[in-house]
């Protein structure tokens, strides 16, 4: 079976040819399986942020294969490749992204809205996850009305409404004191023992430490890719 | 994603900025409202227009003859052709209704206190008279009522006799038996004509309804036989009006007309015109240009307003683009987002557009009020041509921003502050 993830040889460069180009991923090779859960790990201008958008299909590489469940990502139109957005992946910012306007239920259920899935089955879907994190009770507020904690548990329910195979988490708990990040990582943790594929993207190498696997990028590259042992499983 | 949930969405967003929101309908909304108290008031302008021309009626040929025929000290001696003229249509009383002279007498008429020496009138601010306007003097054959759509509502109508004989008679119209005589019976009075005793034998009948503005200048006239003109002067008569009974039977009527003249009228002296009477559309079509004149330049305020929805949805989109790269980070499509911001902007056009059309009823009610007393609702056809006319307009200008919008990379959005 083919891998989940693939990158053969992936580039990310900026203003390519010009003195001032810069190589934001240089040469990245990278499988990543079913139910794995990956730490990409670097400081700030490693590329891991590169690498999160690459994965995610917000962003097209300069060259180099990318392959998302069999499929060629570089062959995508851009009505496939925000489809592939919208099903096979459920994104965590580190600044929640959730929208300002909408009220916490209208957030987590927008994914489902552009799945174009009717209301009733839009309501109890949302509804669900937010129930898994725990907010059930305040879908009719704004965001600016919560804590950051609770905006990023929003942003969760909105990732896992769709139930999507991959969850990619950029810095997800940057903005949070200790405690929370905690539980933000617990969240993340049991969703990979449910079968979800995590992706966390972070700087932080206490955070990557609770990881199954580290992928640490430097300047662009893969320094290091390890698997080891973690307490939560 | 679906319209419904679309429309929704943008109601939202129009609503979250309700200030900004009204602002910007608000050019829309006035472009929208002028538009349509102009072509309602025009409607109506055509409308009372055609009324008034329908009253004098229509089948209605003129006929013209000139003569260069002077004498060594300057004097007309060509010949009074219309005693020919009458009697020719006499003869064909199968197509032709009447016949008259149509000229002007220049003489001033009093009664008691009432002169139109000394009439006095204006206008108010809303066009119509005040006080007396001094009544048209026409030279007529008996016929002339029939030429022009009159009735006698009192006393008798000329009579060929009184033009034989030369009698000071006269026929006075609705308005001008008001003006000399209020609701007194004119029948029988004496006015003075110059000085000269004019009995008055008859009243028409008014041909508008007295509340319409046209009446009071449409019925305000008095007729002279034309054999008057040895006591009041005047030119000779040298246009005519032939009225044909239907349009069929005015095309026969100019051909034997014109038959009959080129035999009648010396081509080396003079010579003729017979046509048929097409004022009522000279001035229709008069009335339709200005008409799209003045829509014209309301119109351009509906582009001014359009530029402002495009402005505004350009700010929106500026300011939303973190929100886009948001959706389109979690699977808004292209066409998602273009839906959604043009929807927006036809949204805010439609919302104009019908409360413009609310203003622009209640404009050309009040407007045709004050200037025709006649109440004009705009016609269905103008109210859903407004309504549409502001959801494309949204459309148009919101367009360009809606695909600005689109073209934003996810990546670049979603950095956005």
């Amino acid at each position: 079976m083919a891998k989940l993830i693939t990158l053969r040889d992936v580039y990310k460069i900026y203003g390519e040819g010009l003195e001032s180009e810069v190589r934001a991923l240089d040469g990245v090779s990278l499988d990543i399986e079913r139910g794995e859960f990956v730490a990409v790990v670097g400081q700030s201008g490693s590329g891991k942020s590169t690498m999160m958008n690459v994965l995610g299909c917000l962003d097209i590489p300069t060259r180099g294969e990318y392959f998302l469940d069999g499929t060629d990502v570089q062959e995508l139109t851009d009505k496939e490749l925000s489809r592939i957005r919208n099903k096979q992946i459920g994104f965590i910012f580190q600044q929640y992204n959730l929208i300002q306007s909408l009220t916490v239920l209208e957030n987590v259920e927008l994914p489902l809205i552009y799945q174009g899935i009717n209301a009733d089955d839009r309501y109890d879907m949302a509804m669900a996850a937010l129930e898994r994190v725990g907010l059930a009770g305040r879908v009719k507020h704004k965001p600016a009305e919560m804590s950051g904690g609770q905006q990023q548990r929003v942003a969760i329910a909105r990732a896992i409404a769709t139930k999507p195979p991959i969850i990619m988490a950029d810095e997800p708990t940057g903005a949070l004191d200790s405690r929370t990040g905690q539980e933000v990582l617990k969240f993340l943790q049991q969703l990979n023992r449910e079968g979800s594929t995590v992706i966390l993207i972070t700087h932080d190498n206490g955070i990557a430490a609770t990881a199954r696997r580290v992928v640490r990028l430097q300047d662009g590259k893969i320094v290091e890719d390890h698997g080891q042992e973690v307490d939560w499983l | 994603m679906n319209i419904q949930q679309a429309v929704k969405m943008a109601w939202k967003s129009i609503w979250g900025k309700k200030g900004r929101s009204a602002l910007t309908i608000l050019g829309i909304f006035i472009g929208i409202a002028a538009v349509m108290t102009i072509v309602s008031v025009m409607e109506g302008m055509k409308q009372k227009t055609m009324e008034q021309f329908e009253a004098m009626g229509s089948n209605r040929i003129t006929v013209s003859i000139y003569s260069w025929m002077y004498d060594e000290d300057g004097n007309d001696i060509s010949k009074d052709y219309f005693p020919d003229l009458y009697d020719y249509c006499n003869g064909m009383k199968e197509y032709v209704m009447g016949i008259t002279p149509t000229g002007y007498c220049n003489a001033t008429v009093s009664y008691g206190t009432k002169s139109t020496a000394n009439m006095q009138y204006s206008w108010d601010e809303m066009g119509n008279p005040v006080g007396d306007i001094p009544p048209s003097l026409y030279y007529g054959s008996d016929q002339y009522a029939a030429c022009n759509n009159l009735t006698i509502a009192k006393g008798r109508d000329l009579a060929q006799l009184d033009i034989e004989k030369y009698n000071q008679v006269c026929v006075m119209g609705a308005q001008a038996a008001k003006i000399f005589f209020g609701s007194a019976n004119p029948v029988n009075q004496t006015v003075q004509v110059n000085g000269q005793n004019f009995l008055v034998v008859g009243v028409y009948a008014s041909r508008l309804s007295e509340e319409s503005a046209g009446a009071s200048t449409l019925d305000n006239f008095i007729v002279f036989p034309y054999t008057a003109r040895r006591v009041l002067g005047g030119e000779k008569p040298t246009e005519f009006l032939v009225k044909a009974r239907s349009s069929e039977d005015m095309t026969e009527a100019i051909s034997r007309l014109s038959g009959f003249l080129r035999g009648l009228v010396d081509q080396n002296t003079g010579g003729y015109n017979v046509y048929s009477e097409s004022q009522w559309q000279q001035s229709n079509e008069y009335l339709t240009m200005i008409g799209m004149v003045l829509a014209g330049i309301a119109a351009i305020s509906l582009l001014v307003g359009g530029i402002g929805i495009m402005n505004i949805m350009l700010v929106t989109v500026t300011e939303r683009t973190r929100e886009i790269g948001i959706r389109r980070a979690i699977g808004a499509q292209r066409g998602s987002i273009v839906a959604q911001f043009l929807i927006e902007a036809a949204m805010l056009c439609g919302i104009g557009g019908i409360v413009g059309i609310a203003f622009g009823t209640l404009g050309s009610m009040a407007l045709s009020t004050l200037m025709f007393q006649m109440t004009i609702y705009p016609s269905p056809a103008v109210t859903i041509g407004s309504f549409s006319l502001s959801v494309v307009l949204g459309v148009i200008f919101g367009s360009y921003p809606a695909v600005k919008a689109s073209k934003l990379q996810p990546v670049e959005a979603l950095r956005a502050e």
